[in-house]
């Protein structure tokens, strides 16, 4: 695969704060690239930078081999879904998405038979005549993404597109999504601040945090293996505690010594270790490893979620067994359910849950409707 | 049963009373002296004696569509710099063009006078600079530049309002589909503020076919526009009829012109352009 799009050393400064830090990326031809992070951590910026809607202050914009920082947006090979939608109301479904097609001056012939297909493709057949601003949530949306998929670009854009639909739909179009971006072959580079969305459709994930990025790989490689402390929370549930690596595959922490996989540090570094809640085992207490009290218990459908008081330190463990409130329970943990992290700036910021309330992961990740989007005026 | 409905509609009776007393009855009125004689007999006279009128007519047309399409053209772009000057910038810049409205008509027609007249504040300063003297005052021009100066503002108004509620993002969404800037201010711009210079149109068009001191002041007296026919119509009681005669045709005029105007300008907001398709 070769490279499509490289940002090289891009800082961005918004009114002397700076929203990008020395941002280093390449997009590889036919990726799915997710761009993933919580409410200002950049990446809608970066995405406008792509899209040639923000001039970088440092660094270059290669696509394709050139750069194109002063390339002005329509002329790149590049289109966008924006995050809401911004369909031009004065025009109906077929004029919107016939739009860049009228640009480019094709037969009258060619225009209708491309619309028509493309319309097809978005499942809007019959809504042509239609008035975009009676569209439903779910269906502006299809036409925004088929308005920009026409003009065929080498990438495609697209800017928290599932952030105003209900769940139920948020999830057809995620398939769908993917699914159109495997039958043609586009670069998507997709910006969410929902790592569940980021994790079951891209092929690579970008974590961006602080105008930096955090870490890039596969979703399984974000998720078994996060770099720090900042990733391994934000991507699904993590408890993060301070340990120190006595020697390769010797970990000790809250107490106790326990075997694990990872290797290549210094001899009794301090450590962040990162344990998700479900690969902990709940046992007898005689038999853990770790003792514990269970201080909250909640039903979740598919497992409990179990807040645990490890000598002062709330864990996260997902089991399906129940068990009791003040009971005392023994945690069991295998060696490879144990992922061990560098310190960083994060260290001690996440991953212990004695103020863990739901509300508070909902506020954690309210979409950045304006704050990001102002910042870029 | 019926109290409920009283009680409900009791609100409406002031909107009611002011539309008879203010709307109605002076239409009637108008149509009453339009189509009598000065002895209260009916008759076609007045509205066939129009014809007399004709030439006024036709350059007070003229001249206020002039006037008009020039408030467009410089408001159209004055609106758009306001709208992105940003909130502080546009504010100011709005404030200024709105201070003229301000101030009474009359003392700003004065005041032009005073600018433009043949011993006039321009004249002297060319004077001074021995640049000879021009004739402003008196001429068409200049009752066209008072138009245009006086209903200015009642033009950009509206076109701001509208260009500043404009969603950024179909602005990007067009250069993004490959509009350069040129083409997105005809294709997507231009199309979504063009209720804004509706309105600005008919604020401006309206007022200026009909106004009389302008043209009296500034045209200096050497040709008359509709309204001065109308004003002095209507200064002598003798010639009521004709006065209101010649009233009811401009209406009649105005009405026909503002819905051609939005028949022509409504034309492609809705659905048509799907015709296109088989």
């Amino acid at each position: 695969m070769k490279k499509l799009v490289e940002l090289k050393n891009i800082s961005k400064e918004f009114d002397g704060e700076l929203v990008l830090d020395n941002i280093n990326l390449d997009i590889m031809d036919k990726e799915f690239v997710t761009l993933l992070g919580p409410s200002g951590c950049g990446k809608t910026t970066t995405l406008r930078i792509i899209g040639g809607f923000v001039t970088p202050d440092e660094g270059d914009v290669i696509f394709d081999g050139e750069r194109i920082n002063d390339l002005p947006p329509y002329k790149r090979q590049v289109n966008t879904v924006f995050q809401k939608y911004a369909l031009f109301p004065h025009l109906n479904v077929f004029e919107n998405v016939a739009f860049g097609l009228r640009l480019k001056k094709l037969p009258e012939k060619e225009i209708n038979e491309r619309v028509m297909n493309m319309l097809k493709t978005v499942a809007l057949s019959g809504f042509e005549r239609k008035n975009v601003t009676l569209l439903s949530g779910g269906q502006q949306q299809r036409v925004a993404i088929a308005r920009a998929l026409i003009n065929e670009p080498r990438v495609l854009l697209l800017d928290e597109p599932l952030g105003a639909l209900d769940l139920k739909l948020r999830k057809d179009m995620q398939n769908e999504l993917k699914n159109i971006q495997k039958q043609t072959g586009i670069t998507f580079i997709y910006v969410t601040h929902d790592q569940e969305e980021a994790l079951s459709m891209s092929d690579i994930v970008v974590v961006m945090a602080d105008g930096k990025i955090q870490q890039i790989g596969t979703p399984t490689d974000i998720y078994n293996e996060p770099v720090n402390a900042f990733v391994a929370d934000f991507i699904g549930e993590s408890n993060i505690v301070d340990g120190v690596m006595l020697e390769d595959k010797r970990v000790r922490f809250s107490g106790h010594t326990f075997d694990c996989l990872d290797g290549g540090f210094g001899k009794n570094e301090p450590v962040d270790v990162v344990v998700r809640p479900e690969d902990v085992d709940v046992v007898s207490e005689d038999k853990g490893m770790l003792k514990g009290v269970v201080t909250a218990i909640t039903f979740k459908g598919v497992h409990y979620e179990i807040i645990v008081d490890i000598g002062g330190f709330k864990w996260m463990i997902q089991s399906t067994d129940y068990v009791d409130i003040d009971a005392k329970i023994g945690l069991y943990i295998e060696p490879d359910a144990i992922h061990i992290m560098k310190k960083s700036e994060y260290s001690g910021q996440f991953g212990d849950y004695s103020s863990f309330s739901e509300e508070f992961d909902e506020l954690d990740v309210v979409p950045d409707e304006d704050g990001e989007e102002d910042a870029d005026e | 049963m019926n109290k409920k409905s009283l009680m409900r509609s009791l609100p409406v009776i002031p909107n009611l009373v002011w539309g008879i007393i203010f709307i109605v009855l002076p239409l009637v009125f108008v149509l009453y002296y339009a189509f009598t004689d000065f002895d209260g007999n009916f008759t076609f006279a007045n509205i066939i004696g129009l014809s007399d009128y004709a030439q006024t007519f036709l350059l007070s047309v003229s001249m206020s569509v002039i006037a008009t399409v020039i408030c467009v053209l410089v408001a159209y772009p004055m609106a758009y710099f306001i709208s992105k000057a940003g909130p502080q910038k546009g504010k100011i810049l709005l404030f200024l063009v709105l201070i003229p409205m301000w101030i009474n008509l009359l003392i700003r027609t004065y005041s032009m006078m005073a600018i433009l007249d043949d011993e006039g504040f321009l004249n002297s300063i060319l004077t001074a600079l021995h640049m000879g003297t021009v004739r402003i005052v008196g001429t068409k021009g200049a009752v066209i530049f008072g138009i245009v100066y006086d209903f200015f503002p009642y033009m950009v108004l509206p076109i701001y309002t509208v260009m500043s509620k404009l969603d950024k993002s179909l602005i990007e969404a067009s250069s993004d589909l490959g509009c350069s800037k040129i083409q997105t201010l005809f294709r997507v711009i231009l199309p979504l503020t063009k209720s804004g210079i509706i309105s600005g149109v008919t604020m401006v068009f309206v007022p200026s076919i009909s106004t009389f001191y302008i043209s009296q002041k500034l045209g200096g007296g050497t040709f008359d526009l509709i309204g001065d026919t109308i004003e002095r119509q209507f200064s002598n009681p003798t010639t009521y009829n004709i006065g209101a005669a010649i009233s009811l045709v401009m209406m009649v005029l105005i009405l026909l012109s503002l819905f051609i105007m939005n028949k022509f300008a409504g034309d492609d907001t809705d659905e048509a352009k799907g015709g296109m398709m088989p």
